[in-house]
């Protein structure tokens, strides 16, 4: 091993596996020996069996259909509004000036401390959990972006310039193609954490969705369920990951060569 | 005629105080390649630049063809150091950019712009993104961008300086052949002496920072010229001049006194 060598790609697969591999066994080798009782954490395969019983008999396929579509409607909502604001304030320095303290103070108030204004507000319907995620991802999406945006190459906006564009054809046809590889992978990374959001609306005042399921075997001290719900999220987020990266590399191909 | 770049007192102090331009005055006739040589931090880019109108002088005034220059226009090419290709877009739409702009039909911009990637020698790599090509490539394409506009004025700033030597001499052939046939009026800043005589019809020199312009030499070298030239009297005797010129001013520029004559 040297520092910056690459890896082979079998090597760095059969690395990332071994991992899976050695979790798994570790986690296994603690529950099944008794080491640590049932009642703290289930062994896999009780977590396996019981995953196949709550899609099977419990219509937990409905919990997570439910939860995608919040974490993708809130997040479509932020980012409809976001990517326009941010290549706005990224472009116009006055528009910057206007929103970025404000959306910079924004961003750090936690999503989830507004539950409990937001059921105020809104109830407890998806206009609450799509509500957590939209001010959990806006404000993040809104910097990352304008901040992609301002950090253009001038020499190409010059370029553009003494080729006769005007500002408006250096916003569309400079700016935004420019930003647009960064801004996807932005939006990639901005959805990782809306998951995050979603399971803590979830936990409070939901009937339905992951972390209601969560919250109701917590009850019932049914840590194969939890286990099994938070193993959905992660291959949830792990097949949606794999496919916005390879839709930003089939949209910007240039951005790779 | 009337010059169709006309610099009056132009000058360009910076915000902090410092004068990178002294008030300078030059005037560009129609199909003259003039090329400003100097040393790095004369104020020859600066000028160019304001005359792109991608900086404003702090004195003083630019006209062409009698309109003063107000900010940049599709009437002045530019050709970077750098380089500027926009990376999203192949070389044909590169190319195609500046037409576009100006709300040509598809057909019509990819018709002007197919004729200008083979004079610059690029046929069979239009569909080529930026980083596809090499820097010489990148350039050529940058100049065939440039002259696809139909500019009154190319205006290029050291655009070989990023290239190693062979290659940047390949390219000022090329663009000796184009300027030959097209005869675009060219201002030209570059700060390699031989450059400055091979390309321009007058080199204009400039004294270290704060800049102006120091002497204007016409070159008195007939066309077509061939890189064989290099090596001719005319050539040596004007090289061994602004050798001399330069000289000077890179030393002033360093901080040493004139060397004893």
């Amino acid at each position: 091993m040297r520092p910056l060598q690459p890896v082979a790609p079998g090597t760095r697969i059969a690395l990332g596996v071994a991992f899976f591999v050695l979790f798994f066994a570790v986690w296994a080798a603690v529950t099944f020996s008794g080491y640590v009782p049932k009642t703290f954490l289930a062994d896999p395969l009780t977590m396996v069996r019981s995953g196949w019983d709550l899609l099977a008999n419990q219509g937990f396929a409905k919990d997570i259909g439910m939860t995608v579509w919040r974490v993708l409607g809130g997040f479509f909502i932020a980012a409809v509004l976001a990517v326009p604001l941010g290549v706005l304030m990224g472009a116009y320095k006055p528009v910057e000036a206007f929103f970025e303290p404000f959306v910079s103070f924004a961003r750090y108030l936690p999503a989830s401390a507004f539950i409990p204004l937001l059921i105020l507000w809104a109830g407890i319907g998806e206009a609450q959990k799509l509500a957590v995620i939209f001010i959990g991802s806006f404000f993040q999406l809104v910097l990352m972006i304008a901040v992609t945006v301002g950090n253009t190459r001038r020499d190409l906006v010059e370029a553009a310039y003494t080729l006769g564009a005007g500002d408006r054809g250096v916003v569309t046809r400079v700016l935004m193609p420019s930003s647009a590889p960064e801004i996807a992978e932005t939006l990639r990374m901005v959805l990782g954490w809306a998951w995050t959001y979603v399971i803590v609306a979830e936990l409070i005042g939901a009937s339905s969705g992951i972390g209601h399921m969560i919250t109701d075997s917590q009850a019932l001290l049914a840590t194969d369920q939890i286990i099994f719900g938070i193993i959905v999220i992660g291959v949830i987020g792990l097949v949606t990951d794999f496919a916005f990266k390879a839709l930003n590399r089939a949209l910007f191909p240039w951005a790779r060569l | 005629m009337p010059p169709i770049l006309d610099i009056r007192g132009v000058s360009k102090t910076f915000p902090g105080g410092t004068v990178a331009l002294q008030a300078t005055d030059l005037a560009v006739a129609e199909n003259d390649f003039i090329t400003i040589l100097g040393p790095s931090g004369c104020g020859k880019s600066t000028l160019l630049r304001m005359v792109a109108g991608l900086d404003t002088p702090t004195t003083g005034t630019i006209t062409l063809d009698g309109a003063p220059v107000a900010g940049p226009g599709a009437d002045r090419g530019m050709v970077f150091q750098s380089y500027t290709l926009f990376p999203w877009l192949t070389v044909l739409q590169n190319v195609c950019f500046g037409l576009r702009e100006k709300g040509l039909p598809a057909a019509q911009q990819q018709e002007i712009a197919r004729h200008f990637i083979g004079k610059v020698g690029l046929q069979g790599f239009e569909g080529h993104f930026p980083k596809q090509l090499s820097g010489g490539m990148q350039q050529r394409t940058a100049l065939a961008r440039a002259l696809a506009n139909d500019p009154r004025i190319l205006l290029m700033d050291e655009p070989f300086g990023a290239l190693d030597h062979q290659t940047r001499e390949l390219m000022q052939e090329l663009l000796q052949g184009i300027w030959e046939a097209e005869r675009k009026t060219v201002l030209f800043v570059t700060h390699d002496i031989d450059e400055a005589i091979f390309m321009g019809s007058r080199v204009v020199v400039m004294t270290a920072r704060p800049g102006r312009i120091k002497s204007d030499v016409p070159v008195a070298i007939d066309h077509p010229r061939a890189y064989s030239v290099k090596t001719s009297r005319v050539f040596t005797e004007l090289k061994a001049r602004l050798t001399e010129d330069i000289r000077t001013e890179v030393r002033r520029a360093a901080g040493l006194a004139d060397a004893p004559a």
